[in-house]
């Protein structure tokens, strides 16, 4: 299908686009590499009176240490540029493999850093066409709910949820690949705005509901990902449930970072977190207990697959039965954390 | 004669500069002064009767030109003769999501798309079908009311005494198999511009060009002039570049037609091009099968019997659909020496994209459970599964027990050359837990000998032009779909008139300019075209030799045309670069009338170039033109029974595959290693396009054999797109070896047969029975998914059962499960058909949304 009509903002200064931002705030979506936005549009998810092309601001990409401090890195950074970084890959590897694990090499070019963060949860019954969503009665997640703007002549308005029937909760399943690892480095975001710069530790970024999925104003943007210089140094891992070897999107992904004690092999600190099976990528808070202060061997390993496992909740979402997905999430979980210990 | 100068020669594709540059044109690429865009109408209920369809709003809106419903062109029609079902715009019923029902015209597609919504259709919703086996039991509401029970076709074959043999036989296996379905996924989806030239005198739409991403130029031609009511005459198809078609543009596709109707009523050209998503609606895929299989053996692995029960979940319209279901009977019991078959074989309606051709049609999916069973069979009997294979091998020339008539057979050599190239003998079975290794067969037709349209026309027709600037121009009407059928054209041109193969213009496809071809589809190009440009070349050779022995004074016997030249015998093959320097002349180039004279005073010589062998043909003939055609012989065009005109083939390929696999038991994952592929193609005129056409057979079957899948729930497909239909990525393509047999068949041009199907059904079974010898699951349901294999290896070890796998054990499978979730919700959700007992209880539907 057409794009729908919409007008193109392209600021060059940060300063030039929170201002459009704040003008035009409920009326407009960020494009930053498209990769997701544009096939969304396409398929009439959602029609912007405008959409804020921040490619043109380039105080937004490249990454920068901080001595000290860790490093920043621009929410338009691409994600072929985060993963071609010697730094990141010796520092922050858990990051350098999940962002390789990302769509694939074309699309990682294109795809930035902040989307990945921001990107707009998935599912099956959700990511199709107006004809097909027509046919299928439409869902709960919708435009309106989700306060995207939408100026569509024909605004969805779906009732039920087809994955979780009666529910009144949307079930959409976040599907970056990037923000588990980020999850377990204890990423912070930076945000602009007409007030200035704000900024939140990752983990209260994400809401936990499929179609309002990000904590984010109307009139703010995702400027910067910073890494705490106590995050470097984790070694990591992360496993990826895909059915082709390039191209998809998660199925199930874990990401693990542990700290070893020198000379001692224990775990000193660790953290796990998932993604593609809940609407919002999750720490496991309960495996860190179970790494700490024990070696990251098979029988540790088990136990966190089953902590993961459990807090996953997989639905039909996505391509593969949910009891699969979970079962993987246990598997992968296990495995990531043997990597990482390795 | 083996001494080839072209042929035999692994050659770039004559058309392969331009398609990797960008500079080729494929049918989207085109446009014409005044160009519309089309888009189309679909319906969102898998079955419905329209009671009222109110285009007023959409044609009132600025920009849209025309609007076009069933009713501008009421006529039905179908690729087959017996099947003419549909209507290429609805004019009484849809019967999937997806139908078509209306085109909007518009300067853009975006008013094309807004005017769409503004189409008022007034539906009467009806009770849906969608598993095949629950559609054969309805007694009522039938997806067409001629088909009663919705069973589009069935036939019964029995070919000597399958009860009696199961009954004397040793061993009997027996097993249900499912085959889920799978679609082409063709790079370029299916396009068409139409545009009408007014008649000068009564200034009304006329003659018709169409230009069409299609396999069949020539049965577009005719449904068109069914559809439109023309002549055929009026009405010419122009085939641009295609961008792969696999047997999803075997037919005339609704895209084409509705083009047509629009572009009459708009009176401006009109170009449709479909999205992904309503090529997928298209769809004329492999269907949904159900293989209800009994083999039986005697001990030493002869067998002696197989009896299947075969269904196929066709979808609402009748496409292929007879020809797919007697291809699978018709090959089921031809590749081995099987002396009692039996086949009951159903092609069922259900309220879903219609099914139709595709690469290895009709074979495949019941390739899949024969080879598969035929492993089962070995590992009971404790025979090495190479060996069974081996012990059940046609002994050709041979008629089999089906009528078919095999005359070459490498099938022996494709299985000792796979075997030992993998190194089976030392490795099967031996190789470390999870690694395993596994072999299968497949066969396909070299086009089928009895054409859709029954006649004695000549299946192909070839036209061949030369003129006196040495150019060779071919007119043929095979189509070029990526699978080299312009290069194996221009190939066997060159080899028989002994020029230079840039010599050779192939003008192909357009129904104005070149004969009758009956199109690209079943694997007959190769054979037949290339029948027909053999013996279009040789009757303009006939007439080189003729003059150039005249002016050699020799006999014409004693010609030899070869690299360019045209000499006696007895002279200095290739007549030498002396004789080419003496002659003055500019390669490529006329000679001058004084060189010309110069030369002719100078009288007999022993050599001519190719363009003084043309002149002196011309000269001597007037003109320098053949004309060859191809039909397949009688005796080729199989047995009596009914039905019996599908699977007879000129000639057959046959393959033999071992796959390399390996399986993680704890996730389920199979990761394919290497494909070793042996395919008998009879000759191999470019070995290169053969071998890229087994390892892309290979690769697709690889694809239905581990990842695609279309997803189903109600009749709604879950996954119409390529990131949600998952065709292998390069990421997990394993190494596959192409290995070419040649058993040189008397009835191929030069011996060649069919390269580009045969291949695909070994892969499947192949890659399921290396599953076997590396888990010891044995997988009945196609694909493997990591779930299914996960869920067969639990259960194989007794481990907790999990439904992982959509509630059907793959190892034992029943019936198809559609995807999970629900579309309903206490009368919530799409009013889909009222029949539904979630629904409560009679809800009227009337209204679209």
């Amino acid at each position: 299908m057409s794009l729908p009509a919409f007008q193109l903002l392209r600021p060059r200064t940060l300063e030039e686009s929170v201002t459009l931002l704040e003008k035009h705030a409920g009326k407009l979506q960020v494009l930053a590499g498209g990769t997701d936005l544009i096939p969304s549009l396409r398929q009439h998810l959602f029609a912007p009176e405008y959409v804020l092309d921040i490619r043109g601001i380039e105080e937004l990409r490249g990454i920068r240490v901080r001595d000290g401090m860790g490093v920043e890195i621009g929410a338009l950074t691409s994600l072929s540029i985060v993963e071609d970084s010697e730094f990141i890959r010796c520092n922050y590897p858990v990051l350098h493999e999940a962002v390789a694990g990302v769509a694939s090499p074309v699309i990682r070019n294109m795809a930035t850093l902040g989307g990945n963060i921001c990107l707009d949860t998935r599912c099956l019954w959700y990511n199709q066409s107006l004809t097909w969503r027509k046919s299928c009665g439409f869902c709960i997640k919708s435009p309106a709910r989700a306060n995207v703007p939408s100026a569509g002549p024909e605004p969805p308005d779906g009732d039920i949820c087809h994955v979780a029937p009666g529910g009144t909760k949307c079930w959409a399943a976040f599907s970056g690949d990037t923000p588990p690892a980020l999850l377990c480095l204890n990423a912070e975001l930076e945000f602009a705005g007409p007030t200035g710069f704000r900024r939140l530790p990752l983990k209260d970024f994400y809401t936990g509901e499929g179609d309002r999925h990000i904590k984010i104003g109307r009139d703010e943007m995702l400027v910067r990902v910073r890494l705490p210089e106590t995050s470097a140094g984790y070694r990591g891992a992360y496993r990826k449930l895909r059915v082709r070897g390039s191209i998809d999107y998660p199925l199930a992904g874990v990401a693990v970072a542990l700290k070893l004690r020198d000379g001692e092999g224990t775990v000193e600190d660790a953290r796990v977190a998932i993604t593609a099976v809940n609407p919002a990528p999750m720490l496991v808070e309960a495996a860190a207990h179970a790494l700490i202060g024990r070696r990251a061997d098979e029988h540790t390993a088990t136990v966190v697959g089953e902590l993961a496992a459990g807090v996953a909740r997989p639905l039909t979402t996505s391509a593969l039965t949910p009891e699969y997905r979970r079962e993987m999430v246990r598997v992968f979980a296990k495995r990531a954390v043997l990597a990482a210990g390795a | 004669m083996s001494d080839f100068s072209i042929i035999g020669k692994p050659i770039a594709l004559v058309d392969a500069a331009n398609k990797t540059t960008g500079g080729g044109k494929y049918t989207d690429d085109l446009s014409l002064p005044g160009g519309l865009v089309g888009k189309i109408l679909h319906s969102p209920y898998p079955h419905a009767r329209i009671r009222r369809i109110d285009t007023a709003r959409a044609l009132a809106l600025n920009g849209v030109v025309a609007v076009v419903t069933g009713k501008d062109a009421p006529t039905p029609y179908g690729i087959l003769p017996i099947g003419h079902d549909e209507n290429a715009l609805a004019t009484d019923k849809v019967r999937y999501v997806g139908d078509n029902v209306a085109c909007v015209v518009a300067v853009s597609e975006a008013i094309a798309e807004t005017a769409l919504g503004l189409i008022d259709v007034d539906y009467e919703l009806l009770p849906a079908w969608f598993d095949p086996e629950e559609s054969m039991k309805a007694e009522r509401d039938f997806i067409h009311e001629k088909r009663p029970h919705n069973i589009e076709k069935e036939y019964h074959h029995v070919f000597g005494d399958p009860e009696k043999a199961l009954e004397e036989a040793d061993y009997v296996a027996e097993g249900r198999y499912l085959a889920n379905e799978v679609t082409h996924a063709a790079m370029e989806p299916h396009s068409t511009l139409a545009a009408f030239e007014m008649d000068p005198q009564t200034g009304k739409p006329a003659r018709l060009t169409v230009w069409s991403s299609t396999q069949v130029p020539y049965y577009l031609q005719h449904k068109l002039s069914l559809v439109l009511d023309m002549p055929m005459a009026s009405i010419r198809v122009i085939k641009p570049l295609v961008g792969g078609g696999f047997g999803g543009k075997s037919e005339v596709i609704p895209v084409e037609i509705i083009a047509a109707i629009a572009a009459r009523a708009a009176k401006a050209p009109v170009k449709i091009t479909y999205t992904r998503e309503e090529v997928f609606w298209a769809h004329r895929g492999r269907p949904r099968t159900i293989i209800d299989l009994k083999t039986g053996v005697k001990n030493d692995g002869r067998i002696v019997a197989v009896r299947a029960r075969v269904v196929q979940d066709g979808g609402g319209y009748c496409s292929y659909g007879p020809v797919t279901i007697l291809y699978s009977g018709a090959l089921l019991g031809a590749l081995y020496d099987i002396p009692n078959v039996g086949y009951d074989g159903y092609r069922v309606l259900t309220n879903k994209p219609a099914c139709g051709a595709m690469r290895g049609h009709g074979t495949v999916n019941v390739r899949f459970a024969f080879e598969s069973q035929l492993d089962e069979i070995a590992a009971k009997l404790g025979l090495d599964p190479a060996e069974i294979r081996r012990r059940n091998l046609l002994k050709p020339p041979c008629i089999t027990v089906n009528g078919l008539r095999v005359l070459s057979y490498g099938l022996p050599e494709c299985i000792e050359q796979v075997t030992q190239r993998s190194r089976w003998r030392q490795r099967k079975g031996k190789l470390e837990r999870g690694h395993g290794l596994g072999i299968a067969c497949s066969h396909y037709v070299s086009g089928a000998a009895n054409s859709i349209i029954r006649s004695d026309m000549p299946h192909s027709t070839v036209n061949i032009k030369v003129d006196r600037d040495g150019g060779v121009v071919v007119y043929t009407g095979a189509a070029e779909i990526g699978q080299g059928s312009d290069t194996m054209t221009a190939q066997i041109a060159a080899e028989v008139l002994g020029c230079k193969l840039s010599r050779v213009k192939v003008v192909a496809a357009d129904t104005d300019l070149t004969p009758i071809d009956l199109g690209s589809y079943s694997s007959r190009v190769t054979l037949m075209a290339g029948n027909a440009t053999l013996h279009a070349a040789e009757e303009v050779r006939k007439q080189i030799i003729s003059a150039a022995a005249r002016v050699m004074n020799c006999a014409p016997d004693e010609v030899v045309m070869r690299d360019d030249a045209v000499f006696r015998r007895a002279a200095n093959v290739g007549a030498g670069p002396t004789g080419r320097r003496d002659s003055g002349r500019v390669d490529g180039q006329i000679l001058r009338g004084s060189l010309q004279q110069k030369r002719k005073e100078e009288g007999p010589k022993d050599w001519l170039s190719f363009e003084e062998a043309v002149v002196a043909a011309i000269d001597f003939h007037g003109a320098l033109t053949g004309t060859g055609s191809y039909a397949p012989p009688q005796d080729a065009r199989g047995g009596n029974f009914k039905g019996a005109g599908v699977g007879p083939s000129p000639a057959y390929s046959y393959s033999a595959q071992v796959a390399e696999v390996s399986v993680d038991e704890e996730t389920g994952e199979v990761t394919v290693h290497k494909i070793w592929a042996a395919h008998d193609c009879g000759r191999a005129l470019n070995p290169m396009a053969v071998e890229g056409q087994v390892i892309g057979s290979v690769w697709m079957g690889l694809g239905q054999a581990l990842q695609e899948e279309m997803v189903w729930k109600d009749g709604l497909i879950m996954n119409p797109g390529l990131l949600e239909y998952r065709t292998p990525s390069a990421t997990e393509s394993p190494e596959i070896e192409a290995i070419i047999v040649e058993s040189v068949d008397p009835e191929g041009p030069f011996g060649a047969k069919e390269a580009g199907e045969g291949s695909l059904a070994a892969t499947i079974p192949a890659i399921a029975n290396a599953i076997y010898d590396a888990a010891g699951i044995r997988l009945r349901e196609a694909p493997f998914t990591p779930e299914r294999v996960l869920a067969a290896v639990r259960a194989q070890k007794g481990q907790k059962k999990l439904r992982l796998a959509r509630e059907v054990d793959p190892t034992e499978p029943d019936a198809f499960a559609d995807h999970g979730g629900a579309l309903w919700f206490k009368g919530k959700g799409p009013l889909r058909h009222h029949a539904d007992f979630a629904r409560g209880p009679k809800v009227d539907a009337g209204g679209d949304d």
